[in-house]
């Protein structure tokens, strides 16, 4: 008996002891993590830096920011959603046709915020990297340079999407991050901003980089030559542009020259090479999205952005989004003179195999378009056919072949039902710098200076025609294509010259992600866009209810969201309720 | 001569015996028997008691009172005693004493017996209580197919809501008087005094010794910070003394899946898609697949006259055509074994129950087999004259699993929906058929998934139990200690084999393996006193308890295994390349509690308890929570003025209380600002969050890589505090025949752990767990028993009904879009499962209609016509409301137990009302514009056309102008339902003949469950899925037959 009084108070005591031993029990560290405060040494700014380029490759079909293609393509007279059916990823339908888009369509939220993700990264990159001195980092300053611009890249793609967005830099604290509005800036005082971001880049990049991910200082000048040419065209509240700023345009001149003589970049020889994943890194590409395979990670760092776009023959198998319209195909017709058919083109179409034999063509077309009976990605023993279209009663026969990599790359990767490959997502092409220059020439009426920017862009389309041949050494298609020659055939004035870079734009980047957003800042997006569906919607019933609304449709609506979770601090863009 | 006698005299009764059909008793010498006769009336009113049972004790004499309450029966003799028992009465023994005639007044039983109830870490008498307690009829669960318990509580307490799919061994939710949070609302499970996370489906049903459901807070309250979503008390069993007996049970059950949609064949799809074609002025020679005879009629309109289908789908593939029904070709006809012996041993100083159960599943899903063994040791030991317990409970369990697969297109039963029919399963070389050319979609052959799946097993190992010491220090004063713990090994071993079907291929075949190892322990200690004062009676606990958690997971995955053999599978095997993953997470409490109960005269009762925790997941500022409760009770039929003026009240308390419990369901590192480096996760379905990146443009290899910031830490997280109301009724009435309880609650929950949506140019790591919203809950329980027997029929009905309706009443502005609503309607004031969308209004019959309606793009004749709600005109995002709730209004069960001298009857009827379900079948079922290359439902054949306009589903059409697939009221559906969930029938041998073959018992029984269902067939919100009780995409409830047996040694 005693013995078992002895046991209670023993056991009563080791309670006791226990209880005031608590504060030690309910003592719990998280693990395989870190705080802030350990990631103060150069090294890990270092990795916050490297962490803040990896969110460039986390781009994604839901999101896809670095390939663009819902935003800017299906958007525009370029491509069709594609896929199993409308219902298919129904919000980039709802961005096809406008008439359904609302301010709660959850993936202009995803969009917004995947963005701001980026930015974030960057931003904690930038206040790590302030707290060392040089001398501890000697890349301070150049780390510093890269996160500017790739803070420049975030908010140029949330400019030309949203139009208005909250601008901040990292010397904003994130407890204060909810004070800063949208319209906090005017549009144009935006554009500034986000020049500003890559003029620190400029002025403190190397010409030449190590690391073929890290920008130099000539990616710096054409990423800011494409911003300032954006701000050049000035346009009002309501999205309509009103006038077109003399010295941004100079200032493109300037920055595209720079790049243009630095003769670090060229075209490559073929058209086609631009879109091979051999070929990444090499001259034509100015500043790319690095992809990689068998890294270690689950997937591989692949462009998973556009994995919804390869089509559905059995060596890929998914899921056909990004079609190329029946317009786009029409747009490259080429006229007796190799010239394009401006005005003409649309009015029949080309689509079964003796349309392009008896119809010529830029050879552009076979390197853009998968066309039933015309060999894929200039391999004329892998044909493309008809059974590799999904939903061909819905949006016919064509597939995108810009973005794709023939089945025997080793970059290829199935990730689930979807296919995606490493190739780098270039961000900008060499010809961009050289078209952005033409285009500023020709807008402060030098058009002289930009015909031969123009013509070298399509002297390389003319000297792509040889791989484009069917295994028997036929040509694919009935090619045609010729430079301007003023005089010969054509005459170069300064309207004209506009209307032949506009064209040019189009179909030397056709399907990748640009047209809608050069639509909107050259202004015509209105008029092109309901042309297109008054003549497209008879070729696809689905398109009948497409209809841009000027003054409205030129940008997404700032989502909902945003505006919520802002407390109304954030204003709806103009006419949107 | 005497042996002639003898002889005779046997033939003589042998006779008798057959003639008169003398009971068996009647052959009992006769000199010794005595006829005793009286009559039996109710002590309280004198009325007479007919059907009282009468036994002569020690033997199976008996007899039963007739209609006036009178008796007679002979007695071998007149030293017998003489046993009355009535439902309802206290049972009185009577020495015959020689006498011939024995009037007997039985009195009602005024208490509900001496059955108690475990109601966390003591146990009360159940007249005592003054909480919402349910005590479950463990009867109800014995031979439920099932072997989870929960699964077979549906509909039996009121109050308790529970969800299941027909998963082969798992598919439960529960939640206990609806909804009180954001987030989970399952509540705490406690067996044998150890918490558990997962639940019960580890156990063996015929272990369960009690459940008791602690409902309210008052009740609940003692486990504070887990029990805001009510606590669920199980006790296994423990033999009493002199109880040493076999039993053996068994049952085979046979399923069948009753659910099966109804589907398009080959040429019905080839049909469908022609109208649609044709209503949408396509010309149907663009369809793929398909190819066509049809013709124009006099009146312009196009007559299909045939479908062509081709022989091929792809000469290639070797893919011929064929008309496949995808639900027949992955299901099969179900089979359970379940198989169960137990023996237990009580004596004086401590007893012994050990058990072993064995159940296999095969499933109506083709190759989605379970099985289980559970093996169960209890036992314990009295010393000191039983003033010192030890003992321990032990459970065992293993499960294994193959998981339903999920390929391209989703589950097996989703792809049987929309899997084209034209698709054959094998190519005829034996291959997997699938999707190939133009028109198929890039979903996969469900057969092929499921027999690729065949190797892939989920296995559980559970061990849990618990040892205690109860040491009786004085009579009134004991000490209890118990240390429990849970140790659960899921190992989960994932193939993906090489296949090719149609153009969907997988070239390198790979493993995943994933590992969870859950480790929890609890501790506590508790003192019990009990001291008296005149007519006061006051029990006093006090305890302390500690609970500790760990989960630990690795995963791993390699690819390229040369032979595709389930037993090559295996790391080693692998050549290409691996990856690998883990992680460790827990979280600590520590707790103090205390609980005071006082009686007064068994008529006033009070109990109030007080609980603080502390838990690991909360920062420094708000560690510790403290939640009160108190509850009152008033047993009115105690009072003299019942007794006297309404003795037909055998029971009334009235009960009262209020309390507070918590809730910390939040990450176990919420309270963190942290950063992980995040060197790469899966980003199939959606965006990764990688931190590595090629910045050198190197193609392959180790990447360089950082740090992201996962999550912004909050040291002002604390509980989430539910506060909750209960008044209640229990009540019986005639000597308990009906009895039954009401109870009313309203509670609210506030600061509700939530992980808010936040604004976007914060950027990586913006969430951070927040205290923010509120909820409140309200709702009626009922229960009535009525038990009684006319002429030997026993019966006994029971019936619940419950409803509760939940509301948010707080939410941060910024979360306002993280549920339905649009920007100017917000799920503030509704109910958590709210549906939000358009209002269809029928579909437009005509020009007219369609030119008169208000602006809708897509709008069309044919098509479905939206509510311009606000009336201005358009129809657009602001045109949406709340149409619907996924929750019932109530719920109720209906159970009638018969039984007839050997023969027992029971039925069980479940129902709920009120509640709406989300069909987002209904785009394949109904439409062929919304997807395009699937299959679709019959109930396309049942389109609207011009010659056709008495439908509710819209026009056939090959694209979704009208945008038909956005969320409206014609994918709400009335999901309630009266199923009538068991039907068993059993049968007893008699006694004579089990005491000849040496059994206590033997009983047989045939029982089918899920029988019928009722539900709502008509109108444009009929229930057109699967099955209202389970209307997702869910494994389907089958309905099952069994038959089975239980012995007793």
């Amino acid at each position: 008996m005693k013995r078992f009084n002895l046991l209670i108070i023993i056991g009563g005591l080791l309670v006791i002891t226990l209880a005031s031993c608590k504060s030690n029990f309910l003592n719990y560290q998280p693990k395989g993590v870190v705080s802030s405060s350990q990631l103060n040494t150069p090294k890990r700014a270092d990795q916050l830096v490297t962490a803040a380029y990896a969110s460039l490759g986390n781009d994604h079909w839901t999101v896809p920011f670095e390939d663009m293609w819902p935003y800017g393509d299906v958007r525009s007279d370029d491509a069709y959603k594609g896929g199993g059916g409308t219902s298919d990823q129904g919000g980039y339908n709802d961005m096809e046709l406008f008439s359904f888009m609302r301010p709660d369509q959850p993936k202009f939220d995803s969009i917004w915020f995947r963005l701001y993700v980026g930015i974030s990264r960057a931003d904690e990159a930038l206040r790590k990297l302030k707290t060392l001195n040089s001398k501890d980092f000697p890349q301070k300053t150049e780390r510093e340079a890269e996160m500017h611009f790739i803070r420049g890249h975030y908010y140029f793609l949330l400019k030309i999407l949203f139009k208005h967005i909250p601008f901040f830099t990292a010397d904003t604290p994130i407890d204060s991050l909810h004070t800063i509005s949208n319209v906090q800036y005017t549009s144009q005082q935006l554009w500034g901003k986000i020049a500003n971001e890559f003029q620190i880049a400029v002025n403190n990049l190397p010409d030449n980089q190590q690391d073929v991910g890290r920008p130099t200082k000539y990616a710096a000048e054409a990423y800011l030559a494409k911003v300032k040419l954006y701000q050049a065209y000035v346009q009002d509240k309501a999205n309509n542009v009103v006038s077109i700023n003399k010295s941004d345009l100079q200032q493109v001149v300037k920055l595209t020259s720079d790049v243009i003589n630095s003769g670090k970049y060229g075209l490559l020889n073929n058209f086609g090479g631009d879109f091979m994943f051999k070929n990444d890194n090499t001259k034509f590409s100015v500043w790319a999205v690095q992809r990689s395979i068998n890294d270690g990670t689950p997937n591989g760092r692949v462009d998973m952005g556009n994995a919804l776009n390869y089509p559905m023959n059995p060596s890929y198998g998914c899921c056909w989004f990004h079609i190329p319209s029946q317009n786009l195909v029409n747009a490259f017709k080429t006229n007796k003179n190799g010239l394009p058919e401006f005005s003409t083109y649309n009015n029949s179409s080309i689509k079964d195999s003796v349309d392009f034999q008896n119809q010529t063509v830029d050879p552009r077309l076979d390197y853009t378009v998968g066309i039933p009976t015309h060999p894929w990605k200039d391999d004329p023993n892998f044909v493309y056919e008809k059974s590799w279209a999904r939903t061909p009663d819905v949006y016919g026969y064509y597939s995108s072949m810009k973005e794709a990599q023939l089945p025997s790359c080793s970059c290829l990767k199935k990730v689930g039902p979807f296919y995606a490959d490493s190739k780098n997502t270039v961000i900008i092409r060499y010809a961009d710098v050289l078209l952005w220059k033409a285009e500023a020439l020709i807008q402060l009426g030098r058009q002289n200076e930009a015909l031969p920017l123009i013509n070298k862009v399509r002297e390389q389309a003319k000297n792509s025609k040889g791989s484009l041949k069917y295994s028997n050494g036929k040509p694919i298609s009935d090619y045609h294509i010729e430079t301007y020659k003023p005089g010969v055939n054509c005459t170069w004035t300064k309207d004209y010259a506009l209307k032949a870079l506009h064209w040019e734009d189009r179909l030397e980047f056709a399907m990748e992600g640009k047209r809608f957003f050069n639509l909107v800042r050259w202004g015509i997006a209105d008029s092109v866009m309901n042309n297109y569906f008054n003549t497209e919607k008879a070729r696809h019933q689905f398109l009948s209810n497409g209809h841009f609304q000027k003054n409205k449709d030129e940008y997404l609506p700032i989502p909902q969201n945003q505006i919520n979770f802002s407390h109304g601090l954030y204003k709806q863009n103009y006419g949107w309720k | 001569m005497k042996y002639r006698k003898m002889f005779a005299l046997m033939v003589c009764y042998s006779i008798l015996f057959l003639i008169c059909k003398v009971p068996s008793y009647g052959a009992i010498p006769a000199q010794q028997n005595v006829k005793v006769s009286g009559k039996v009336t109710d002590a309280s009113d004198g009325s007479s008691l007919p059907g009282v049972n009468i036994v002569v004790k020690g033997t199976q004499i008996g007899t039963a009172t007739n209609a006036k309450g009178q008796y007679e029966l002979t007695v071998p003799s007149s030293a017998d005693t003489l046993e009355f028992s009535y439902i309802g009465y206290e049972t009185q023994t009577v020495p015959v004493k020689g006498r011939s005639h024995i009037n007997i007044a039985l009195k009602p039983k005024t208490v509900i017996g001496k059955e108690v109830a475990v109601v966390g870490y003591q146990t009360e008498k159940k007249a005592d209580l003054t909480g919402a307690v349910s005590v479950v009829n463990t009867k109800t669960i014995k031979n439920s197919t099932y072997n989870n318990v929960m699964r077979s509580l549906q509909g039996h307490v009121a109050g308790v809501n529970i969800l299941t799919d027909g998963t082969p061994g798992g598919g439960t939710m529960v939640n206990i008087r609806g909804l009180s949070t954001l987030g989970n609302n399952s509540p705490l499970y406690i067996i044998d005094g150890v918490p558990t996370t997962s639940g019960l489906s580890n156990l063996d049903p015929n272990d369960i010794q009690s459940i008791q459901v602690l409902k309210d807070a008052s009740a609940a309250s003692i486990y504070g910070a887990r029990a805001s979503n009510g606590v669920i008390i199980v006790t296994t069993k423990h033999p009493k003394n002199g109880e040493t007996h076999v039993d053996v049970s068994s049952s085979i059950t046979s399923e069948d899946y009753a659910t099966k949609l109804h589907v398009l064949n080959t040429v019905q799809r080839g049909k469908v898609l022609w109208q649609a074609a044709i209503n949408d002025g396509v010309n149907p020679s663009s369809l793929p697949i398909y190819s066509y005879k049809w013709h124009k009629n006099s009146n312009g309109n196009a007559v299909l006259d045939k479908v062509i289908v081709p022989t091929w789908v792809s000469k290639a593939d070797g893919i011929k055509a064929a008309n496949t029904n995808w639900y027949n070709q992955i299901s099969q006809p179900g089979l359970i074994q379940n198989y169960n012996v137990s023996v237990s041993n009580g004596t004086k100083n401590g007893s012994v129950y050990f058990s072993l159960n064995y159940n296999k599943n095969r499933g109506i899903i083709k190759k989605t087999n379970y099985n289980k063994i559970v093996a169960r040791l209890n036992s314990n030991y009295k010393f000191l004259d039983g003033k010192l317990k030890i003992g321990e409970n032990l459970n065992l369990s293993k499960g294994r699993q193959t998981p339903v697969p999920s390929g391209a297109g989703g589950t097996p039963m989703w792809l049987a929906l929309i899997v084209q029919p034209i698709l054959p399963v094998h190519t005829i070389n034996g291959g997997w058929a699938g999707p190939a050319g133009s028109g198929f979609d890039d979903r996969d052959n469900p057969v092929r998934l499921l027999d690729q799946n065949q190797w892939n097993k989920n296995n559980s190992i559970e061990t849990m139990g618990n040892v205690y010491v109860k040491y009786n220090i004085l009579p009134s004063l004991a000490f209890k200690s118990n240390f429990g713990a849970e140790y659960v090994n899921d190992f989960n071993r994932l193939i993906r084999q090489r296949y090719q079907s149609g153009f969907l291929t997988r070239n390198i075949n790979s493993l995943s393996i994933n590992e969870n190892n859950n480790l929890n322990w609890d501790w506590h200690n508790t003192l019990q006193y009990k001291t008296s004062y005149k007519q006061n009676h006051f029990t006093f606990l006090g305890g302390m308890e500690m609970v500790y958690k760990r989960i630990n997971y690795i995963s791993t995955y390699t690819e390229k295994f040369a032979i595709q053999n389930n037993n090559y599978f295996y790391n080693d095997a692998g050549t290409g390349n691996r990856n690998n993953g883990g992680n460790d997470t827990g979280f600590q409490l520590f707790s103090f509690f205390g609980k005071v109960n006082y009686n007064y005269q068994n008529r006033y009762l009070v109990t109030g308890t007080i609980r603080r925790d502390g838990s690991s997941r909360f920062g420094s500022n708000n560690r510790y929570g403290i939640f009160p409760a108190v509850s009152v009770g008033w047993r009115a039929s105690q009072t003299q003025f019942i007794r006297d003026n309404f003795p037909f009240i055998s029971n009334l308390k009235l009960r009262a209380g209020w309390g507070q419990t918590g809730n910390q369901d939040i990450a176990n590192s919420a309270r963190f600002t942290l950063y992980a480096p995040n060197y790469g996760n899966d980003n199939t379905w959606g965006p990764g969050n990688g931190t590595a990146y090629a910045i050198s443009g190197q193609e392959t290899g180790t990447l360089p890589a950082g740090f992201e910031r996962t999550q912004t830490g909050n040291p002002n997280l604390k509980w989430s505090t539910k506060t909750e109301t209960n008044v209640g009724i229990d009540y019986g009435f005639f000597a308990q025949k009906l009895s039954g309880s009401i109870d009313y609650f309203r509670s609210n929950t506030n600061n509700i752990l939530i992980l808010p949506p936040y604004l976007g140019v914060i950027g990586d790591g913006g969430n951070q767990w927040v205290n923010g919203a509120s909820v409140s809950n309200h709702g009626l329980e009922f229960k009535v028993e009525y038990q009684n027997h006319i002429a030997g029929l026993k019966y006994d009905i029971t019936g619940t009904l419950s409803g509760s309706r939940d509301k948010i009443t707080k939410l941060p502005k910024s979360v306002f879009n993280a549920y339905p609503g649009n920007s100017v309607k917000h799920i503030l004031g509704h109910p958590m499962e709210s549906y939000f969308g358009y209002v269809v209004q029928g579909i437009f019959q005509n020009k007219q209609e369609v030119q008169n309606s208000a602006t809708q793009p897509g709008k069309g004749v044919g098509r479905l016509r939206y509510k311009d709600l606000n009336g201005d005109g358009v129809i657009n995002s602001l045109d949406q409301k709340y149409i619907g709730v996924n929750s019932p209004k109530f719920s109720y069960g209906l159970n009638a137990d018969f039984s007839y001298k050997h023969f027992d009857l029971s039925l069980f009827l479940q129902g709920v009302q009120g509640i709406s379900v989300y069909n987002p079948k209904k785009m394949y079922t109904d439409f062929t514009s919304i997807w395009n290359g699937t299959n679709y439902g019959t109930r396309t054949l049942n389109a609207w056309t011009p010659t056709h306009r008495n439908t509710y589903i819209p026009a056939l059409s090959l694209a979704d102008n009208n945008d038909e697939a956005r969320m409206s009221t014609y994918y709400i559906e009335n999901g309630s339902y009266l199923k009538l969930r068991s039907a068993e029938i059993g049968y007893t041998l008699p006694k004579r003949i089990q005491k000849m073959v040496g059994m206590r018992n033997l009983r047989v029984y045939v029982r089918g469950e899920n029988l019928l269902t009722f539900k709502d067939n008509k109108g444009p919100n009929a229930f057109t899925g699967p099955d209202p009780a389970n209307p997702n995409n869910a494994y389907p409830r089958p309905r099952q037959i069994s038959v089975g047996f239980d012995v007793k040694f």
